[in-house]
């Protein structure tokens, strides 16, 4: 056996353990993405070399394994050159049929000789059942020597089988028939015992090379590429990034209709809604063979081979790829002012035929006619254009894949969010975006079409007095009923309706898991929601909102692949979220359309939950083919005899059964639930399956508590208003959390995790939804509703209960953070007194359970040893840490007293987000360091500058935190005090937003460019990455891993903040025990797992909860609430009111004087916990913590939970995978190398500068594989002169050609970089001073503000230093800049998100939503088309003419500067005509800015100054 | 709204007006006068709302604190009426009498962090007299009667709180009592100062609107009623007596005249002020009246004798304790009333001897110093050798804390367990004796104790009666 070979066979079987344990391996992937084509529409050689050269520059975007050859996969879609095969055919003694033959590129399994026999005959014997006839099978050339070892051990046998068009069908007829000979072909594999089959392309218009080696491998694996036959009008290619080490051939790209880059972020609901179209699936083209070709999705695919599936099956029934490509990945209709009539009806259109496939996407696509590049209506990826004089169209992910000389440019473009650019290949023409659009808008009468939809919302919004039916006692039993306490009314549903917002709370979640609790606790509590991290992006529902809809379509769904009027025959709502006179207006509306079901039981008997459920589901399914369109589910008839049925399990019973029953998409699915109330609820029922939800009770709440005069100022109207406000836009950040756009995908989708659910009654009512340790199962619900519901109607009198589950009550819900063990811990710290500690851990022990680790317990290793021989304190305290809490959200005495302890003991503390006063980079004269050791870099890049970076041993990404992850944050102005501004380079007063995501982080491959960001910026700090527990955290770590991170740190849900909406707080992320033993467990699989550490924290509180991370996986441990504990904090749990009495987390001078902690109290918990830990390994027989690292097998479970639950089974965490003779910790003592980049060269160069400070100037050709330029030197002036040492342009590096990702990363001030060509994305990311010149070489034609010169997400971060770039930027240019001066001519969507300093000067139009969430720095648009009011977001800024003097003197320097630097003429033209041209300038200021500019921007405020 | 909390960081703490130290002298009406409505919101919003209520924590009835407290803030008067009522039978009680500074308000997060406790008791005494004045308080009459009967022996705080509780579940209630007015130490063994005897009355009556009977002078066991007839008539009993045996001072010259046991003076005390003819007050005896009074001990019925005695026109009070202020068991806040009132406190001093003839003339006490702690965490006094001094007194009451009686003996129930010290012992975590059937609450318990404690034990006796009779009815019926 091979090297090869033995991993293959040891990940095999480690991973048929895993996937026993539950855990979803299904790889992420990503990649870099491209498209060639002939505008003229003729075939060249060229086109294919073009496409060839490119992946060779695109190695950076995928990723290499160990042994440096097996890459993740690469290939190339081509035209079938149809001479070559001919050729081929005539050598072999044939003389080919006349018309284009076919080619079949399959992949055969390769040891198993009679499999793959029986695959040849399989697919000979299809294809002439088919009335097609062979020329016979051709091994494809392969130079094997070019695959790594793990490849060639997955290697299939490659072979094309040749098919002549011996029936002499017309071309199209022939590739239909193809496409179900394909799809017959691989359903008699699927039935036969073979694994290793797979078909590349099947069709006489093209063909795929692929397969698992480096891309620029590409011609040496398969020569026939090398041929000059090889002739195509395009070259669609791909690079592959993936998120596993197993080189699985099938899933590399090109797929036969698309290349996609990104992540398809609806996956689970387009898969649930594609089994739901499948039924009434039906096109001419297919007939009976219909059923041949479904399941539409084949099983074992990525999502981008399940898309590709249903493009091609669109395609098939007569669709253009452009058409399929807008229908699938839509653009986004929202509030788009600037969308043409024409084009909403045809997205409309679109909307009502079938869900968006949704997520970053830029897509590469053809179906032999359309060459197709498109982009996701977020514009998530990057897509970058040219047009040469020579007619070709190269569009890649980077630009500078393709070398072109300047001056043959004619364009250099790019395609933006939601947008399509398409060639038609047949008649050599090249439509831009709004050109395609226009031709597909026309194609059909589409404005009468969807005129045919009902808008419900003109029906239902009656203005109809909302009705008031229950009486205060009857309302209070029935809340009783629901297990509705005060708390919910007081802390969850009171801020809603008065803020029409969610409530807000802090700190972690210490109570039980729902499976776990004594108490009554709503279905909806076992179900956690899932986000998105690091493979894809969540979105801001708030900023972005435009990209959002809730729009839901109630009633018959129809075959979607017909095109007619009859499809938009729909009701259609706003959202679904309906209030009690709007649901009653409704079900007047659907008359006798609609069918109620009775959702509730008589309680006979603990079966009789389950007999309602059997009841109900036969009800709906009677009613649906009784022809009803609409269910009505209804548990308004509870009553003292009648129990509510789980309105959760009666939704999702009823959508799967009629998923089952393929019934589901001829009705609309509509809730009335009492047990309704925050927003968590209402996104289970919606994502369960249910069309509109209507918290009837809920209302009744409101109604009542309005009658009470608790809302004053606010009508009843206003009231509910504002609830359905405050339930919408909590719908929409649950949707965004896992980066979904529209409801129609999240609707059925399951994103959601369950924990504590018994597996069997997922698989019943939850189809695929994840429950790894199973749970309670219907007889528990059944005794657990009835018990609540007599306890309810048995009392005396109806008084609601207090609560207990947000904060601690006596006699309610157990919270972890006892009240009298947090007393004593503070007992013990201050008096320095291990006794007394020991009484806190075990008080901690005592507590009932809580956590999934309080389940389990420790067996020994061997027999005890004595405590003196297992490892020291201080040992064990270096792998300890305080996770990050910024200096926002601590008071500055807490957060320095953190640092100062953690030095003191060799451990760690992180600073969080907000940055660190240069003064804490020296020690105090006491020798006192309060420098954080590790820095976060999060999604605000507050404070991130190159000497932040620079000055700490280590720094953490923190993709998401454990108490929200998925979502972004809020400093309130409030808490912005003088400090903080300076620190965050912000306006004291002026809030301060953190994006949800980090916005050059949206897939993959981009966090590895991060990585190698920060590697470069600081060539010693290892890099750790922060990510939140859910399934499938195993695949993303082992990604992670690939992308040269040293740690990853695994975040338990039980994660504290500063401020979150409690229902992410209680509802979102998994515990970690769950996310860490399985990132364990795939970083073993992968032999991933010795070259990378692993960090956990959340919730841990004492030694033994220390080993059992250890022996989960973890090998150093972060330590956050409890080390606040030990500072004073008393779980007070106010830290977002400013109001902590203990000055731990507040900002107010009078709060903060209370603070009473000190570093010897925070060194002796850290202290006792490492001792607790020895006592504990000694009792084990262990030395030391390595000695349990990912020993799982001491662990056992020793509780299986109440006795009500089916079962609760851990066995899934404590599965191990084989570590293959590799340690289980990281033996890896230096951080993982990332590879040089001209840097290297550049401070070589620059040496006289470095060492002697001379001034210098340096020349260089670059190229897009040369990223983050100029970086690394940074870090040296930075080390060597400090970040403001230098003066500006004290060193310039002109470079000549296409820049790589990152020019210029934290660029510091005395580094000039000129560009003459263009550059990539992230130019001058955290730019800290430095000065970045982009412009056209001098003989390049293009003009300038027409044409695009730099990428996306340019200036993210920036702090200081100045951008002029002669030309175009992509999108989201200058998001959270504060402090950047840029000079631009154009740019697309988003720029100036989230600004908070600087100025940015834009001269030329703007893309849409300009200036989101913009609260500081200002910005001035050219706005000669007068545009800007259409694209600029109005939630924060104002924008005016230029009125005053000094700001126009201001904008006229800038201008001066850039035509300076640029020589741009555009430029220099507005220069001339100064006077003219000023009024068509936009100035843009944030309003909190306002009254706060040293220099007002009005006149009048001028003159009142004055 | 919930914004309208956390005022602490702009309002501060103010509690009720104090009527001023020369006026309160006078009479033995209560010291505090009540809370204005908008004075009782504004300080309930200075709450904090924590995470974790302390103030619950350490409340012995496990109040929700923070929950009235909010809708104190808001004016929702009727709910706070019904939250507070919810978790104490008797909330304007304990609202006036608790040692707060020792439970709730000693805990408060605020009191903590030095920022000044949220006045907890007072706003729970308005809340209860707002309830009282708007008429929201109706007597206990259950929605359902029960067949069953349960029978309390001892009207004091435990048996009164298990009464309304057993009442409001429809249990058929008789209290016994062995003094002519029901209350117990309430009604004479709390000054007035604290407890309006009128407060009491005004429970007592509700109780028996709902149909409580009280069997007043009636002592059970010798004499008075069998206890096992008291078994035979109800189908549980509950024990409620409190501990009534006085420590007695063990120095030379304790058995002269003029030397009395606190709960003696304290009950003449309030006999008298209830209109009740007391002979050996009237005879001077138990009149403090120009004397020079030395009070022996530190616990809350010291500081009830001490500013009883100011209120009694006293010449001179002395308190005299052994261990310093921080260490005493009564409340700082009832020594910082009686300083204001005029009572001279003498720490760190212990009685040697009482001095005089046929009747006590002065006091001789040396100094304490506090030595190593023992294992209770105390520190052990350690008298000062050569430290003597002397203090006239004409009155010597000892308030050195009480014992409980006999009651195996008193009941003629050789079976009823008690332990070590005499208190009846429970059977389990329930209020269960080891008698069937017979349940025990309060003192009797716990020793002498807060009142708050022994209506936390009477409710609890009778969630445990409750289920005790439900369940042998459900025997019954199978």
């Amino acid at each position: 056996m091979t090297d090869g070979e033995r991993f293959v066979a040891a990940y095999l079987e480690n991973a048929a353990r895993l996937e026993a344990a539950g855990i979803d391996l299904t790889p992420h992937d990503s990649c870099g993405v491209g498209l060639v084509a002939a505008l003229d529409g003729r075939a060249r050689r060229e086109v294919v070399t073009a496409g060839i050269a490119a992946l060779k520059v695109l190695w950076h975007r995928g990723a290499v394994d160990a042994d440096g050859k097996t890459g993740d996969g690469a290939g190339i879609h081509v035209e079938l050159p149809q001479e070559f095969f001919k050729d081929h055919v005539r050598h072999q003694g044939h003389e080919p049929v006349p018309g284009r033959l076919a080619i079949g590129m399959i992949f055969l399994p390769k040891a198993d000789l009679g499999a793959q026999e029986r695959c040849r005959c399989i697919v000979e014997t299809e294809i002439l059942a088919f009335g097609y006839t062979i020329y016979g099978w051709r091994q494809v050339p392969v130079n094997v020597t070019v695959c790594g070892d793990k490849a060639n051990a997955t290697r299939p046998e490659i072979e094309q089988i040749l098919v002549a068009n011996s029936k002499n069908s017309a071309e199209e007829r022939f590739e239909a028939d193809l496409f179900i000979i394909r799809r017959r072909i691989e359903k008699r594999v699927l039935a036969e015992p073979i694994t290793d089959f797979y078909i590349c392309s099947f069709s006489c218009r093209s063909v795929i090379y692929k397969g698992m080696f480096l891309a620029e491998q590409l011609t040496a694996f398969y020569p026939d590429l090398l041929d000059e036959r090889f002739v195509s009008r395009f070259a669609i290619y791909h690079q592959r990034y993936s998120t596993n080490t197993f080189p699985t051939w099938r899933l590399a790209q090109p797929f036969r209709m698309l290349a996609h880059n990104g992540e398809i972020n609806t996956l689970a609901g387009n898969l649930n809604w594609m089994k739901a179209h499948e039924p009434r699936m039906a096109h001419l083209v297919f007939g009976e063979q219909m059923e041949e070709i479904k399941p539409i999705v084949q099983p074992g695919g990525s999502d981008s081979a399940a898309l590709d599936n249903v493009f091609e099956v669109m395609v098939r029934a007569g669709r253009p790829a452009p058409l399929v490509k807008q229908m699938l990945i839509p653009e986004s209709i929202g509030q788009n002012t600037r969308m043409p009539e024409a084009h909403r009806a045809f997205f409309s259109y679109c909307n009502a035929v079938i869900e968006p496939w949704d997520g970053p996407a830029a897509l590469c696509a053809t179906d032999g006619r359309w060459a197709v590049a498109g982009m996701d209506r977020n514009g998530l990826r990057p897509m970058r254009f040219t047009i040469t004089a020579g007619d070709l169209l190269i569009v890649g992910s980077e630009t500078g894949m393709v070398k072109v000389p300047e001056a043959e440019v004619i364009e250099k473009g790019r395609v933006g969010p939601g947008q399509t650019i398409a060639v038609d290949l047949e008649h050599g023409r090249l439509y831009r975006d709004g050109e395609i659009k226009d031709l597909l808008a026309a194609r059909r009468k589409y404005g009468s079409w969807t005129r045919r939809i009902t808008e419900l919302d003109s029906l239902v919004k009656t203005g109809a007095p909302e009705p008031v039916e229950l009486s205060a006692a009857d309302l209070r039993r029935r809340q009783l009923a629901y297990g509705l306490s005060m708390e919910d009314m007081e802390l969850i549903l009171q801020p809603m309706v008065e803020e029409a917002k969610e409530a807000i709370g802090s700190m972690g979640d210490d109570t039980p898991l729902a499976v776990l609790s004594e108490h009554y606790r709503g279905l909806h509590h076992f179900f956690r929601q899932n986000f998105s991290q690091v493979t894809n992006p969540p979105i801001d529902s708030l900023r972005e909102n435009r990209v959002m809809s809730l729009k839901t379509r109630l009633g018959n769904l129809g075959n979607i692949l017909d095109e007619d009027e009859s499809q938009c025959d729909l009701l259609i709502l706003e959202s679904p979220v309906l209030s009690n006179a709007e649901f009653e207006a409704m079900r007047e509306y659907m008359g006798k359309t609609c069918a109620e079901i009775d959702c509730t039981f008589a309680p006979d008997g603990e079966g009789a939950l389950k007999d309602a459920l059997a009841r109900i589901r036969r009800e709906a399914e009677d009613a649906v083919r009784g022809g009803c369109t609409h269910l009505v589910l209804s548990d308004k008839p509870v009553a003292e005899d009648r129990i509510a049925v789980p309105m959760i399990l009666a939704a999702g019973g009823v959508h799967s059964h009629l998923v089952r029953e393929r019934l589901r998409t001829w009705t609309s699915l509509n809730v009335r639930s009492g047990e309704a109330l925050d927003v968590h609820y209402v996104a289970v029922l919606i994502g369960v399956g249910a069309t509109t939800v209507n918290a009837y009770l809920a209302q009744e709440a409101i109604a009542d508590r309005h009658g009470r005069d608790l809302f004053p100022g606010l009508t009843l109207a206003e009231c509910i208003r504002n609830y359905k406000k405050a339930i919408d836009q909590g719908l929409l950040k649950i949707m965004s959390k896992m980066g979904i756009a529209v409801i129609s995908s999240y609707r059925g989708g399951y994103n959601f995790e369950a924990i504590g659910l018994s597996r069997a009654l997922v698989a019943e009512f939850f189809p695929g939804m994840t429950s790894r340790i199973s749970g309670i199962g219907l007889t528990g619900i059944a005794k657990k509703t009835i018990a609540q519901h007599e306890a309810a109607f048995a009392a005396d009198s109806a008084v609601l209960p207090v609560g207990g589950f947000y904060r601690f009550r006596r006699g309610a819900e157990t919270h972890a953070h006892d009240g009298t063990l947090i007393h004593t811990l503070q007992t013990a710290v201050a008096t320095d007194s291990y006794q007394t500690y020991r009484k806190y851990a075990d008080g901690v022990r005592r507590l009932p359970p809580v956590t999934i680790r309080d389940l389990l317990d420790l067996r020994p290793a061997g027999p005890p040893v004595n405590v003196d021989e297992v490892e020291s304190i201080t040992e064990i305290r270096k792998r300890f840490l305080t996770p990050g809490m910024s200096l926002g959200a601590l008071s500055p005495e807490a957060h320095g007293t953190l640092n100062i302890a953690m030095n003191r003991i060799g451990a760690r503390s992180v600073s969080g987000e907000g940055g660190e006063d240069p003064e804490r980079y020296r020690p105090r004269p006491n020798g006192d360091n309060a420098n954080s050791a590790v820095k976060q870099i999060a999604s605000g890049r507050f404070g991130v500058s190159a000497e932040y970076l620079t000055m700490c041993r280590e720094i953490e990404i923190k993709i998401a935190q454990g108490a929200k992850p998925g979502e972004g944050g809020q400093l309130p102005g409030f808490k912005v005090t003088v400090e903080i501004a300076r620190l965050r380079h912000a306006t004291p007063g002026v809030t301060l937003i953190s994006p949800p995501p980090h916005h050059d982080i949206y897939s993959i491959e981009d966090l590895a460019q991060l990585i190698y960001d920060l590697k470069q910026i600081n060539p010693e700090a290892r890099v750790t990455v922060k990510l939140v527990s859910r399934s499938g955290i195993g695949t993303v770590a082992a990604g992670v891993a690939k992308a040269k991170a040293d740690t990853i740190l695994i975040s338990g849900h039980s994660g504290g903040t500063g401020a979150s909406p409690q229902t992410s707080i209680k509802f979102a992320g998994l515990p970690w025990e769950l996310g860490l033993s399985e990132a364990h467990q795939v970083l073993t699989l992968n032999r991933l797992r010795h070259r990378v550490r692993l960090r956990t924290d959340g919730g841990i509180k004492t030694g033994r909860d220390v080993v059992i991370a250890a022996m989960m996986g973890a090998e150093e441990f972060n330590i956050g609430t409890t080390s606040l504990v030990a500072m004073g904090c008393i779980m007070v749990r106010q830290c977002h009111s400013n109001t902590c009495p203990v000055g731990v987390c507040t900002q107010d001078p009078a709060l903060r004087a209370r603070f009473a902690g000190s570093p010897d109290k925070v060194v002796n918990l850290f202290s006792f916990i490492a001792e607790d830990v020895r006592e504990i390994l000694a009792s084990l027989g262990a030395r030391s913590l390595n000695e349990v690292i990912g020993r799982t097998d001491l662990l056992a479970q020793v509780s299986r939970g109440a006795p009500h639950l089916d079962d609760l089974d851990l066995n899934p965490l404590l599965a191990q995978a084989d570590a293959g003779g590799y340690a289980r910790y990281c033996t890896q003592v230096e951080r993982n190398e990332v590879p040089e980049t001209l840097d290297a060269q550049i401070i070589k160069d620059a040496r006289p500068m470095l060492e002697e400070g001379e001034k210098m100037q340096l020349a260089y050709n670059v190229r897009n594989v040369d990223r983050a330029v100029g970086t690394k030197l940074s870090h040296c002036i930075t080390k060597r002169y400090g970040m403001t040492g230098l003066a500006p342009g004290h060193v310039t590096v002109r470079l000549k050609g296409s820049a790589g990702q990152s020019l210029g990363a934290w660029a510091v001030q005395g580094l000039k970089l000129e560009v003459y060509g263009d550059a990539n994305d992230y130019v001058g990311k955290g730019l800290s001073g430095g000065t970045i010149v982009v412009r056209p070489t001098i003989s390049s034609p293009l003009v300038t503000h027409l044409n695009t010169i730099i990428g996306n997400t340019v200036l993210y971060g920036a702090i200081a230093g100045r951008l002029f770039a002669a030309g175009q930027a992509g999108e989201r240019f200058a998001v959270r800049n504060s402090g950047a001066a840029a000079v631009i001519e154009g740019c697309g969507s988003n720029a100036c998100e989230y600004m908070t300093g600087g100025t940015v000067v834009v001269l030329g139009a703007v893309g849409a939503n300009f200036g989101a969430g913009m609260t500081g720095g200002m910005a001035f648009v050219y706005d000669a088309e007068e545009l800007f009011s259409l694209k600029a977001n109005p939630d924060t800024v104002i924008w005016q003419a230029v009125q005053t003097e000094y700001w126009e003197g201001q904008l006229r320097a800038l201008v001066q500067e850039h035509v300076a630097e640029t020589q741009s003429p555009f430029a220099a033209a507005l220069l001339a005509d100064w006077e003219r041209e000023l009024p068509r300038f936009r100035q843009v200021v944030p309003k909190e800015m306002l009254s706060r500019l040293e220099h007002p921007v009005t006149r009048e405020r001028e003159k009142a100054r004055a | 709204m919930s914004t309208k909390m956390l005022q602490f960081t702009r309002l501060d703490q103010q509690a009720p007006d104090k009527r001023p130290a020369g006026e309160r002298r006078g009479d033995f009406g209560e010291i505090s006068r009540p809370f204005l409505p908008d004075q009782a919101a504004g300080q309930s919003s200075r709450c904090e709302q924590c995470g974790i209520p302390y103030c619950q924590i350490h409340c012995p009835v496990a109040n929700n604190i923070p929950d009235w407290l909010l809708l104190v803030a808001q004016g929702r008067m009727e709910e706070a009426w019904a939250a507070s009522s919810a978790t104490n039978a008797f909330p304007e009680i304990c609202g006036r009498i608790c040692p707060q500074d020792r439970l709730c308000e000693g805990n408060c997060v605020l009191e903590q962090s030095r920022h000044g406790t949220v006045t907890i008791g007072a706003i729970e005494k308005h809340i209860t007299e707002h309830a009282f004045a708007q008429g929201w308080i109706k007597p206990p009459i259950p929605r359902h009667e029960r067949p069953q009967s349960v029978g309390i022996v001892g009207g004091g705080p435990a048996g009164l709180a298990a009464a309304d509780r057993l009442r409001r579940r429809g249990y058929k209630v008789t209290v016994y009592d062995r003094h002519d007015r029901i209350g117990g130490l309430l009604v004479y063994g709390i000054p007035g100062f604290k407890l309006d005897k009128a407060v009491v009355e005004r429970r007592v009556r509700l109780l028996a609107e709902a149909g409580v009977t009280f069997r007043t002078r009636i002592t059970i066991g010798g004499s008075g009623l069998a206890f096992a007839e008291l078994r035979a008539r109800h189908d549980a009993v509950l024990i409620a007596t409190g501990v009534y045996q006085a420590r007695d001072l063990t120095v030379p010259g304790a058995g002269l005249a003029g030397v009395h046991a606190a709960l003696d003076y304290l009950v003449a005390s309030n006999r008298k002020g209830l209109g009740d003819a007391v002979p050996a007050f009237d005879d001077g005896s138990l009149d403090a009246r120009g004397k020079d009074v030395v009070v022996i001990g530190g616990g809350d019925t010291a500081m009830d004798c001490v500013r009883t005695a100011i209120r009694q026109d006293a010449r001179t009070v002395t308190c005299l304790y052994r261990r310093d202020r921080a260490n005493m068991p009564g409340s700082q806040r009832e020594v910082a009333h009686a300083e204001e009132e005029g009572v001279r406190f003498e720490w760190m001093a212990a009685p040697e001897a009482v001095l005089g003839g046929d009747a006590a003339t002065g006091v001789r006490a040396r100094r304490m110093h506090l030595g190593v702690a023992d294992s209770s965490g105390r520190q052990t006094p350690v008298p000062i050798e050569g430290s003597g001094f002397t203090l006239a007194a004409d009155m010597v009451i000892k308030a050195l804390g009480f014992d409980p009686e006999d009651m195996p003996g008193l009941f003629g129930q050789p079976a009823l367990k008690v332990t070590r010290g005499g208190t009846l012992a429970l059977d389990g975590p329930s209020q269960a004796t080891s008698l069937d059937g017979v349940f025990a609450a309060g003192d009797i318990v716990r020793g002498a104790s807060l009142v708050v404690w022994a209506i936390r034990d009477g409710q609890d006796a009778a969630t445990a009666i409750d289920a005790y009779i439900q369940g042998k009815a459900r025997a019954a019926a199978e």
